[in-house]
């Protein structure tokens, strides 16, 4: 089964000190006709400067508009065992804890019905099956379901939302990531698997402002960890540090993005200038602690350059607390969302509707002031449109 | 009106629509809702239930999902005909 073709080119990807996709596929070719017919076509890619793929159309499992897309050879002849090669995504768990029994039992069903390859996880945070047929996909969706697990999102819908490993593993996370991703992700279960927006909508937290989940950079919604009043000095464990031959001066007062830190045998913070954004904390560790008074700040818009350029997320609620039921972080989302549906174009994401909208209009929808925390970085042009009414007051 | 009444228009305005434009299930639950007088949220639910039993199938392209009456061909790869 396995070696029906030659690739010297893919052999290449295989030298060097670094794991190689092409061994790995090499391995699940041993056993699947699939994979065999991957390397092949992949090989045939490599040589051509060509991709054969296509995807998209109808395929799902009934009722679900999510989590499967569809992937089909141009080259059905030459390679039939990938004629169809769809991807499955499930559901991830919160932070990616898995014990390895549920690892191995997410694999064998997938080494049952599919090409056995996977990729853990893709960038949304799915744990991603590459490559089955159109009809295995109800007996996948069956098997998978009944051990309590579920298809992750695709399409113009809701996301899975992801996060950090949170309070499971960082003793500095500001709020239970965890449990306010499984509580969303169960929350929004219709607009997860009806796919019913304009485009697809992500969300991503983060305990802190180290942002281990690349949440302003990736997700539509960031809500990342934070906190109100004073970081917390433990100036013993501070001497302790400079003792041990850390330029304080150098390596946490300089790098500070708003100066407001100094340093002369004793650290002093300017609170009222943190911009909390994690470097000191990080740094010294044994030293500082974030503030007493938890909560998340929300920031919209960020997005990878498909059909505008990338943009970063930037601040929309400096404050928020995000306690368990989360009612406020729920509605506050809804609201959002509510807005970008009702004034986007297909395949506008909310980043770029608020560009073309203006943060006013936002910012009325969701019932938020505008805030000095807002102003991401000076602009020109007014991008918080005034109204003749304003100038009234 | 009937469920299954409602479900026969969406049908047909589906049927008409083919070919000519990718609807979202908000564009087909605003056009039925302004046809039928029914509330949104009656056709959301008579549409949700064509979803369910296949009857009408999500899509997906360039990124972008739709719903769309599936192909014979796609039920029989599915095993929901024979």
């Amino acid at each position: 089964m396995s070696g029906k073709y030659k690739t010297p080119l893919l052999d290449e990807l295989e030298k060097g000190p670094w794991p190689s996709f092409v061994t790995e596929i090499k391995k699940a070719a041993k056993k699947s006709p699939m994979a065999d017919d991957e390397l092949g076509q992949l090989e045939k890619s490599y040589r051509t400067k060509r991709g054969y793929w296509k995807h998209g159309g109808i395929v799902g499992v009934l009722g679900y508009g999510g989590g499967v897309i569809g992937r089909y050879s141009s080259l059905p002849e030459e390679f039939p065992g990938i004629a169809h090669f769809h991807t499955v995504r499930i559901n991830q768990t919160s932070g990616f804890f898995y014990t390895a029994e549920a690892l191995k039992m997410i694999c064998d069903i997938w080494d049952k019905y599919g090409s056995g390859l996977t990729n853990m996880h893709g960038s949304t945070g799915d744990l991603v099956l590459l490559g089955t047929t159109t009809e295995n996909l109800e007996a996948i969706f069956a098997e998978y379901s009944s051990r309590g697990w579920d298809l992750g999102g695709s399409g113009s819908a809701m996301r899975t939302p992801s996060c950090c490993v949170g309070p499971g593993r960082c003793e500095w996370s500001n709020i239970d990531t965890l449990d306010i991703t499984y509580t969303l992700t169960q929350e929004f279960q219709d607009e997860l698997h009806r796919p019913a927006f304009p485009y697809k909508f992500k969300i991503k937290t983060a305990g802190c402002a180290v942002d281990c989940v690349a949440a302003i950079a990736r997700a539509d919604l960031s809500i990342i960890g934070t906190w109100k009043g004073n970081i917390q000095i433990d100036q013993a464990e501070v001497k302790k540090y400079a003792d041990a031959g850390m330029n304080i001066q150098a390596e946490i007062v300089e790098m500070c993005p708003t100066n407001c830190m100094s340093y002369n045998g004793t650290l002093k913070i300017n609170d009222a200038e943190c911009s909390r954004c994690m470097h000191c904390i990080a740094k010294m560790t044994k030293a500082l602690r974030s503030g007493k008074e938890k909560g998340a700040t929300l920031l919209v818009g960020s997005k990878a350059p498909i059909v505008v350029g990338s943009l970063l997320s930037w601040v929309i609620v400096p404050f928020i607390k995000v306690d368990a039921p989360y009612t406020e972080l729920k509605d506050m989302i809804r609201k959002m969302i509510g807005w970008w549906d009702d004034t986007a174009k297909p395949r506008e994401r909310i980043g770029e509707v608020i560009e073309a909208e203006g943060m006013r209009s936002f910012l009325e929808a969701i019932g938020v002031p505008a805030q000095p925390q807002q102003v991401k970085e000076p602009r020109k042009d007014p991008f918080f449109f005034w109204e003749e009414s304003d100038f009234q007051k | 009106m009937e469920t299954a009444e409602l479900q026969e228009k969406i049908f047909a305005y589906m049927e008409k629509m083919k070919g000519k434009k990718k609807l979202k299930e908000k564009d087909v639950i605003k056009a039925l809702a302004e046809e039928t007088t029914e509330a949104p949220d009656a056709v959301k639910k008579a549409l949700r239930g064509m979803i369910d039993v296949g009857r009408l199938m999500y899509s997906y392209g360039g990124g972008a999902s739709s719903v769309e009456i599936p192909s014979e061909e796609y039920l029989r790869e599915k095993g929901l005909i024979k």
